[in-house]
């Protein structure tokens, strides 16, 4: 009974709100119109339908005030960048407003117009709620572009702007969300050091990285990648062997059995590395068929990967192991829990202005209306859910051919040391501490067998270089 | 202008002449020849050694290019349109 009172209560003024942007849509529609019903539409938390006339608005008019600014800056966070990116680049430039201009600057990176992105994003105010993920645009086109220093700039002000955001966030998700950005930013900044071949300054980037970070599993690799840049191939090996731990088992890399192999190579570990690419083959062969097979079966359908997004866990029991840690990982990513609540919260919309018994003009329009929104989300979200699982299978087809590679290499320096009446020095090298290369913030313990949570990602071989040769004696040869 | 028909009068019969005095010329070649290598006499210094050599050089390695990352452009630009 007090819930339905309260419902009542709630429901009445949101009516008398709907009655009144009703009554002006009905008396002609014009630029200022169509910003009043957008007004009246968000205050009754339709925020979708209240898109629509913010839209119609911008199309009709040419300036705006602070007021509309904030409205649109609350469109569009109610609703995502994806609603006011489909306007044309020459409505999104009319309006020099951060909210628009973050949109308009996104929308011209995602479109590789990186000069563009950044003459749209280069003066953005530090003080306003899209500064971070402005500046970690504007970052990110200087970083395409090699320039250093200005990328540096801009990723500073990122994590500047995001820590102040974040400690004034109120919401436990909110602050995560900042947190993340922050740490991206300072991510970024580090791949901007890998690329310029700076690579023990971006070692200590990627150490600032807390472990309890989301984005930390993933820039194991990364990691992994500096270190085989600087050519510590055990610390290389140590980073990988992490995704081995069961706190990781979700995170499936083929790019990191890649760098294995690689790692292995460069040591001159033959063996071993063939060990892997064998492995390789035999593991993710047919996990890969039965994934592609799996694809192509429903590559064609524009809800099928979204329903199963959606669908209960029980309910993918009898799916590919890959395919649910796939969704696994899907499901973690911010992009998606994003556009996964903007999506819910315009069905609901939609259902709520479907159940209106008073089906006038106006109600007949937003009823359309979201519905076409909620159909362009669902290609969408489905299409991110498949591209995800298709890049995964390009991924594994990729670096089948690169180990490939690694193979046809060994072999041919295996023949070479045939010819040369050589071999390398030991048959399989192993481990010594001797061979642990660490600095002053690396801690050093043996391994033994246990993934402790604290210790992952700070693993290092100890395998020394195989690549000496020496001359083979004439008693093996005849053997 | 006689001076000149003269001229041309006189290279007309130089060229007349020429044309009738070519002859159907057929250049015959050796069908066999033989050379007696070992009676040759080269005359001058021996400035080379009198066996065969071949120098030695090194054996050029064709090395596959191995992939190594260059840069993580593709990953930002996926961090990006994982924005929002």
């Amino acid at each position: 009974m007090r819930i339905l009172l309260i419902f009542i209560f709630i429901s009445l003024p949101v009516n008398a709100l709907m009655k009144k942007a009703e009554k002006i849509y009905n008396s002609g529609l014009n630029a200022e119109k169509s910003r009043v019903i957008s007004y009246e539409l968000s205050k009754s938390r339709y925020y979708f339908s209240s898109a629509i006339f913010a839209k119609e608005y911008l199309v009709r008019n040419g300036s705006i005030d602070i007021d509309f600014e904030q409205h649109l800056e609350n469109l569009i966070l109610k609703t995502g960048t994806l609603t006011f990116s489909q306007l044309n680049e020459s409505t999104l430039k009319k309006y020099k407003t951060p909210s628009l201009k973050f949109v308009l600057g996104l929308k011209q990176f995602n479109k590789k117009e990186i000069y563009k992105a950044i003459n749209t994003l280069n003066k953005f105010p530090k003080n306003h709620r899209f500064s971070p993920e402005s500046f970690f645009i504007l970052g990110s086109s200087y970083a395409q572009l090699g320039k250093r220093q200005l990328s540096k700039n801009a990723y500073d002000t990122c994590i500047e702007t995001s820590t102040e955001l974040e400690g004034q966030a109120e919401n436990v998700k909110l602050k995560r969300y900042f947190a993340i950005i922050k740490e991206t930013c300072l991510i970024h900044f580090a791949r901007v050091l890998f690329k310029l071949n700076k690579f023990i300054e971006a070692k200590n980037i990627y150490q600032n990285i807390p472990k309890t970070s989301y984005r930390w599993p993933y820039l194991l690799l990364e990691r992994a990648w500096n270190s085989y840049k600087i050519e510590d191939y055990n610390r290389s090996l140590g980073q990988l062997v992490t995704y081995k731990s069961p706190l990781l088992k979700s995170y499936f890399l083929p790019e990191v059995q890649y760098l294995t192999a690689l790692n292995y190579y460069k040591l001159c570990l033959y063996d071993d590395s063939l060990t892997k690419i064998d492995q390789y083959y035999k593991v993710y062969k047919p996990q890969s068929e039965a994934l592609k097979n799996f694809l192509i079966k429903h590559k064609n359908s524009h809800t099928y990967f979204l329903e199963l997004m959606l669908s209960p866990i029980k309910e993918h029991e009898s799916l590919n192991p890959y395919i649910r840690n796939m969704m696994t990982q899907t499901r973690k990513k911010i992009k998606f829990n994003l556009d996964l609540v903007n999506y819910k919260k315009a069905k609901n919309e939609f259902k709520y202005l479907k159940k209106m018994n008073n089906r006038s003009a106006l109600i007949k329009v937003l009823t359309a209306e979201v519905y076409r929104t909620i159909s362009q989300r669902t290609r969408y979200l489905n299409h991110y859910v498949k591209k995800g699982m298709f890049d995964f299978v390009n991924d594994i087809h990729r670096f089948s051919f690169e180990m490939f590679n690694i193979k046809l290499e060994i072999m041919s320096n295996k023949r070479d040391l045939i010819y040369k009446n050589k071999k390398l020095i030991s048959n399989r090298s192993r481990g010594s501490w001797e061979n642990v290369q660490r600095d002053d913030t690396q801690h050093l313990y043996d391994f033994r067998g246990e993934f402790w949570a604290d210790e992952l990602g700070d693993y290092s071989f100890g395998l020394k270089s195989n690549c000496k040769t020496v001359k083979k004696k004439w008693e093996e040869k005849d053997a | 202008m006689p001076k000149l028909l003269i001229i041309l009068a006189f290279l007309l019969l130089v060229i007349n002449t020429h044309a009738k005095g070519k002859k159907n010329v057929i250049v015959k070649y050796k069908q066999y020849e033989k050379f007696d290598l070992g009676n040759l006499e080269i005359k001058g210094k021996v400035i080379a050694p009198g066996d065969l050599s071949v120098l030695e050089r090194k054996r050029k390695v064709f090395s596959r290019d191995l992939f190594e990352r260059m840069n993580f452009d593709d990953k930002i630009k996926n961090d990006i349109k994982n924005l929002r």
